[in-house]
């Protein structure tokens, strides 16, 4: 594979982008004026599959012309930043987030900004009026959230890689549900400059992938220490294991979360699946159980809700944003600003993250959260002593439905991100990887591991992508199995 | 949360609620409240709270001028000004304060 030779028809793939995506909806704006069209490659007659990313290179990483798609809460100059929220939806974001910058400084191509729940609060991608994405495997399923529009994007080979966020699972659980790679990076790894803030401490720029070489490859381009984050760290120096891994756990020691875990009978199926089939490759396995997995979802929302209210305040009509036709006065331009432009969950969780902090309440929840919250890094930096990595579900149950009466109710859906949500406590790195298919639909597991050990959770990863390969829905099709039956029906026309 | 409560909750928050709006929000605020409640079983007697994850220290900027926000740079600045809902001039316009 040479991807230096190969540049991708731009025109042609917009045209592919715009026809595939119109059965699923993953996308909210293809190929902005400027972004797209002035970009070297363009007219190429080229009509293979676009060029690949490759982990390996005398320079580090080629990515030229790769394809990207790019959550809607990632700001990338000439794209507008709607958060998926009527709020923004007229915003354009006046800069590039430094993770989407060193993409294409590799020689990525933005093809588009992707679907999600309204400043990224829910899991299914189906709160927010912006769009309405579907699961690319069953139609009447959502597709997971929040990051369920770059989820349903490369699941549907739209994309090979799109970029996410995930504050409390929103980059796995729409992975798992669509059949795809999700990696969650360690708390810092990866600069969140130019992701809309939603609960800062506990999120971080994540990516999805069809095939783990590239979801590395990208990786290896975003992450590192950056001026513009504070919080973003340096990558530990040396092999890729990182300073912050554990090396005192015995090699090729996984441990497996046991427990009353509420699976449904594909998911505990996948689940056994899984643990077996690591046994076969030659890995020995440990129980783990947590002692604080029933705390790990209040604590959570608790604190996501606290940072939440915090961060969104800034949405007030005045400087950019969504505005009342009428206000008397600044105050009231503010909150009926806020008023019509934000959706339920969105004040849900602003008067709840109000409420937690208000005085005489904040001992009781959001200092108790954060107390519970050193409490669970405690325990898995035990846990990590002793195994390499814990396996774990992503999500209780396979894509639910969309139908608001038949799917998982608000409440419900958030309980089920307990196994997702430890990793943003703890600021651990997450993979979710697809463990087959159970009745038509994806199952998706999860390998969490010590900071920085992204590259060893790939490794085991990648021996289990032998058992389990990935699988696309019948329905989807590359770009040439789509260009060729486009030229064959016009030849025939 | 009784619906003042929660009323007053909301004006904190700069969130207008009526009374339809306290009927819809009141049972799931009600439904998380209680939710986190359940965080009272563990004892976190002697536990520090974890503010900031992984890091040690506060990282601070070294002392001096420096501009490393490309959304501060005069350049962008007319970009930015044209996200603003109502301008006259380059001043972003709102209601009269008085």
């Amino acid at each position: 594979m040479n991807n230096k030779t190969k540049a991708l028809p731009r025109e042609r793939y917009r045209s592919f982008l715009e026809h595939q995506d119109r059965a699923i909806g993953s996308f909210l704006e293809i190929g902005a004026p400027g972004v797209w069209d002035c970009a070297p490659g363009n007219g190429s007659a080229s009509g293979d599959d676009p060029p690949r990313g490759e982990c390996s290179g005398e320079n580090g990483p080629h990515l030229t012309d790769l394809p990207l798609a790019v959550k809607d809460n990632i700001a990338v100059e000439g794209y507008h930043l709607t958060c998926g929220s009527p709020m923004l939806q007229s915003l354009k974001a006046p800069y590039t987030a430094t993770a989407v910058e060193k993409l294409v400084e590799a020689g990525a191509l933005v093809v588009g900004k992707t679907n999600m729940d309204e400043f990224g609060m829910g899991s299914s991608t189906s709160n927010t009026p912006l769009g309405t994405t579907v699961n690319p495997w069953d139609h009447s399923r959502v597709a997971g959230g929040s990051s369920g529009g770059s989820a349903a994007a490369v699941a549907h080979q739209l994309v090979p890689v799109a970029l996410g966020s995930d504050t409390g699972g929103s980059v796995r659980q729409p992975a798992a549900f669509c059949g795809v790679y999700g990696l969650k990076p360690t708390y810092g790894a990866v600069s969140r400059f130019g992701l809309t803030a939603y609960a800062s401490s506990l999120e971080t720029i994540g990516i999805l992938g069809s095939r783990l070489d590239e979801l590395e490859a990208v990786f290896r381009v975003i992450r590192g220490e950056d001026a513009r984050d504070q919080t973003s760290r340096a990558w530990p120096r040396g092999d890729d294991e990182g300073e912050g891994s554990r090396d005192d756990a015995p090699p090729g020691t996984i441990g497996v979360l046991q427990g009353e875990l509420g699976l449904s009978p594909g998911m505990e199926k996948s689940y056994r699946a899984t643990q077996e089939a690591l046994t076969d490759l030659g890995y020995r396995l440990e129980p783990v159980t947590l002692t604080t997995l029933d705390y790990t979802v209040p604590a959570y929302y608790t604190i996501a809700a606290a940072e939440a209210s915090a961060n969104l305040a800034r949405y007030n009509g005045i400087r950019y944003g969504h505005r009342p036709v009428f206000a008397e006065n600044p105050g009231e331009l503010m909150s009926s600003a806020r008023s019509e432009a934000l959706g339920e969950e969105v004040k849900l969780r602003i008067l709840l993250g109000t409420f937690v902090l208000r005085s005489g309440f904040q001992d009781q929840f959001y200092l108790r959260a954060q107390k519970i919250r050193t409490l669970i890094a405690g325990e898995l930096d035990r846990v990590y002593q002793g195994v390499q990595a814990l396996l774990m579900p992503v999500f209780p149950c396979q894509a639910f439905l969309r139908d608001q009466e038949e799917g998982m109710d608000s409440f419900r859906q958030k309980v089920a991100d307990r196994f997702t949500c430890t990793a943003n406590l703890a600021g651990l790195p997450a993979l979710a990887f697809p463990a087959g298919v159970q009745d038509g639909l994806p199952a998706g597991m999860q390998l969490m591991g010590p900071a920085f050990s992204e590259e060893r959770l790939c490794r085991v990863a990648r021996d289990l992508s032998a058992v389990f390969p990935l699988q696309f829905p019948g329905t989807s099709r590359s770009f040439s199995e789509w260009r060729q039956g486009s030229d064959a029906a016009r030849g025939g026309s | 949360m009784d619906p003042q409560e929660l009323k007053t909750t909301a004006a904190m928050a700069m969130v207008e609620l009526d009374e339809s709006g306290v009927a819809a929000l009141a049972g799931a605020v009600d439904q998380m409240l209680e939710y986190f409640t359940t965080m009272a079983a563990i004892d976190v007697k002697n536990v520090e709270p974890t503010t900031q994850i992984l890091a040690a220290s506060n990282r601070l900027r070294p002392e001096g001028a420096h501009n490393n926000n490309p959304a501060n740079t005069v350049a962008r600045a007319d970009a930015v000004l044209e996200q603003a809902p109502d301008l006259e001039d380059r001043l972003i316009a709102i209601p009269n304060v008085l």
